[in-house]
């Protein structure tokens, strides 16, 4: 646990002959709450998915976690982000017809946890969540705010090193909303490292650190201005 | 550093593809229906078919393999004498393992309904004089009154072979049924049920000897003989059968044993086993087709699953598999459905006849393999479709 957690060098990523990252250089220490804010069209969410080792660079490095992703194989990076790495996504992706348990514990589910052990862990974690009185719904049946929180519950059940989210509060309400970013900063104090893409001013405004991201390029970095020339 | 490797457990890779079936229940149930049919056909007409053979092979039993059956023929061509001496049961007598020999003399006279009847229209009955024993040596039984015996043989009486009788339209006796051969009236003594050894007679109008003197025509020599031998030397029997019957011409003489046919028969498959085997071919895999086309559907519309589960570490293989056994599963489920219905069907059928009821296990395990080899076939594609999708579109997508 020696590095940051995660640390881009001179990302640039190209679809075709358009380049949507232009060289991208990012340090997340542990304990971190950044928002990643920017324009539509910026490259964050192509950022997030290279970061979170989805999608590969057209070239430089992603180091998580003190592994270098560009010599790790594609079931190697599966094994990463099975043990390192949460994701929270704007349309939640749950699993419709299955308790909101279950779906939690598929976050353990290529990690071989047992069946036993996945289903105790996730209530744990959906309890961690305000979600203890939910346990056997359908999440079809649940407000936006609440399988908000249950995408967040299994992102996690692995205890990851850090979590990114791609506009988590997109899809919700300003109260649900209010409800996931209060969850978010509950995540904070307690340790876990995370990453949010936001559109909203309130979710940007709550996080600790914010970076801009305009044109596939880091404009601003809230970091950077306070630390001055530490880097 | 240690590796970290990502792993799923066997039973927790069914369980997830089990788990996407069932939360579609109506989906997987339409296209599992596909394959259970064609399982079904496949099942029952195996079924059927091995029922069929059973229940000849029961009656192959009751009816016995040791008859054999001595006939004038056409030799080579010499004359046109197609009836057996005189003395040919005599002879026949003298082989010591033959049990009983039952003599029967094809009529040239023509059995009518009524004196009314047009004497042209015979429908294809033919008047056979016949002994008692006839009967026995047959293992025939009555399905109305009586057969001829040496005391009513005398008069002018009749029994009808079964087909003879529903052509003649009579289908009980009472004691006044008659029918007209040769310008006067015979009484009607019984009806007799089909004689699987002897399906000719099933067309025939029998009379007894002495009223066929009597009333109809005087050269009586036998045409065809039913002999019962021992059942352990019964072939030898029929080796010596021809010379015994017409020393002077045995070439003349035919010699079967009528229960060969019988077993040729069971031993056949016929042609509505294939027929319906095949069209259970084409209902697997019309099946087949209908499961691949839902498997890729699915695909399509779980994009976003398939995104999800490759974020949580899944690696292609993972997905693979996962939907490689989400097709076996349907396909199998679909074969046990077909496995039990072709069963229902085979008891029915069964039942329905009066047959045996006898499921090879060839059938059910044949189905059940199909089904899992259509399982695999139709579930590679859409597999490999998921498999190949990269986690950053299909969470877009999603
Ligand atoms: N697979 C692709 N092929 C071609 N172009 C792509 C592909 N994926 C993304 N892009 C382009 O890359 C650019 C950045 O997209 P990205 O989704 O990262 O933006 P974003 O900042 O997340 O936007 P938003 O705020 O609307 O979500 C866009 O112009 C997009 O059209
Ligand atoms: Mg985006």
């Amino acid at each position: 646990m020696s590095g940051p957690v995660l640390d881009v060098r001179d990302v640039r990523k190209s679809y075709g002959d358009l380049e949507v990252l232009h060289g991208i250089s990012l340090t997340i220490g542990h304990g971190e709450q950044v928002a990643v804010v920017g324009p539509s069209g910026s490259g964050k969410s192509t950022l997030l998915h290279i970061v979170g080792t989805l999608d590969r660079p057209t070239s430089g490095t992603v180091v998580v976690d003190d592994r270098d992703t560009s010599e790790m194989s594609e079931a190697e990076l599966a094994g990463l982000r099975s043990h390192r790495i949460g994701f929270v996504f704007q349309s939640f992706h749950l699993l419709d017809g299955v308790s909101a348990t279950d779906n939690v514990a598929q976050g353990l589910l290529y990690r071989g946890v047992r069946r036993h052990e996945r289903t105790h862990r996730a209530r744990e974690a959906l309890r961690r969540v305000g979600l203890g009185h939910r346990l056997e719904h359908d999440p079809r049946l649940m407000s936006g705010g609440e399988r908000q929180r249950v995408a967040i519950a299994r992102a996690l059940l692995n205890r990851p090193a850090i979590v990114f989210a791609d506009e988590p509060t997109g899809n919700l309400d300003s109260r649900s909303g209010a409800e996931v970013l209060a969850l978010l900063g509950e995540l904070h104090a307690q340790g876990t490292t995370v990453v949010v893409i936001t559109h909203e001013h309130e979710v940007a405004a709550a996080m600790q650190r914010r970076v801009e991201i305009r044109d596939g390029l880091v404009h601003a970095d809230s970091l950077a201005s306070v630390a001055g020339g530490l880097r | 550093m240690s590796r970290l490797r990502s792993r799923v457990r066997l039973v927790d890779q069914a369980r997830v593809s089990g788990v996407a079936l069932r939360s579609r229940k109506v989906r997987s149930v339409l296209s599992a229906l596909g394959i259970a049919i064609g399982v079904a056909t496949v099942v029952s007409v195996l079924g059927i078919s091995r029922s069929s053979q059973a229940d000849l092979l029961d009656q192959l039993d009751e009816l016995g393999t040791n008859l054999l059956q001595a006939e004038s023929g056409e030799g080579f061509g010499l004359g046109d004498d197609t009836t057996l001496p005189d003395t040919a049961a005599a002879g026949v007598r003298n082989i010591a393992p033959v049990q009983s020999v039952a003599m029967v003399t094809e009529l040239g006279e023509s059995v009518l309904r009524s004196s009314l009847a047009d004497p042209d229209q015979t429908q294809g009955i033919s008047l056979r004089a016949a002994e008692a024993s006839t009967l026995d040596a047959l293992a025939g039984t009555m399905a109305e009154g009586r057969f001829l015996d040496d005391a009513i043989g005398a008069y002018p009486t009749a029994v009808l072979g079964a087909v003879a009788a529903e052509r003649l339209g009579l289908t009980e006796v009472d004691g006044r049924t008659s029918v007209w051969i040769g310008g006067r009236s015979w009484l009607v003594v019984g009806i007799m049920d089909e004689l699987p050894l002897a399906p000719d007679l099933d067309r025939s109008v029998l009379v007894g000897y002495a009223a066929a003197e009597a009333y109809v025509e005087d050269d009586l020599a036998p045409t065809r003989l039913y002999v019962r031998a021992d059942a352990d030397v019964v072939d030898d029997v029929a080796s010596v059968l021809a010379a015994q019957a017409n020393p002077e011409a045995p070439e003349n003489v035919d010699v079967s044993r009528p229960s060969d046919a019988l077993e040729a028969k069971a031993a056949a498959e016929d042609a509505f086993t294939s027929l319906f085997l095949g069209l259970g071919a084409v209902a697997l895999v019309v099946g087949a087709v209908g499961t691949a086309n839902v498997m890729v559907m699915s695909v399509l519309e779980r994009r976003g699953e398939i995104g999800l589960r490759r974020a949580l570490g899944a690696t292609r293989g993972h997905i693979r598999v996962q939907f490689l056994v989400e097709a076996v599963l349907l396909s199998v489920g679909g074969g046990v459905l077909g496995v039990l219905g072709g069963a229902g069907v085979t008891r029915g059928y069964t039942v329905w006849n009066e047959q045996p009821y006898a499921l090879p296990a060839a059938a059910v395990g044949y189905g059940l393999l199909a089904a899992v080899g259509i399982g695999v076939l139709a579930g590679v594609y859409p597999a490999a479709r998921a498999a190949r999708l990269s986690p950053t579109e299909a969470l877009r997508s999603g």
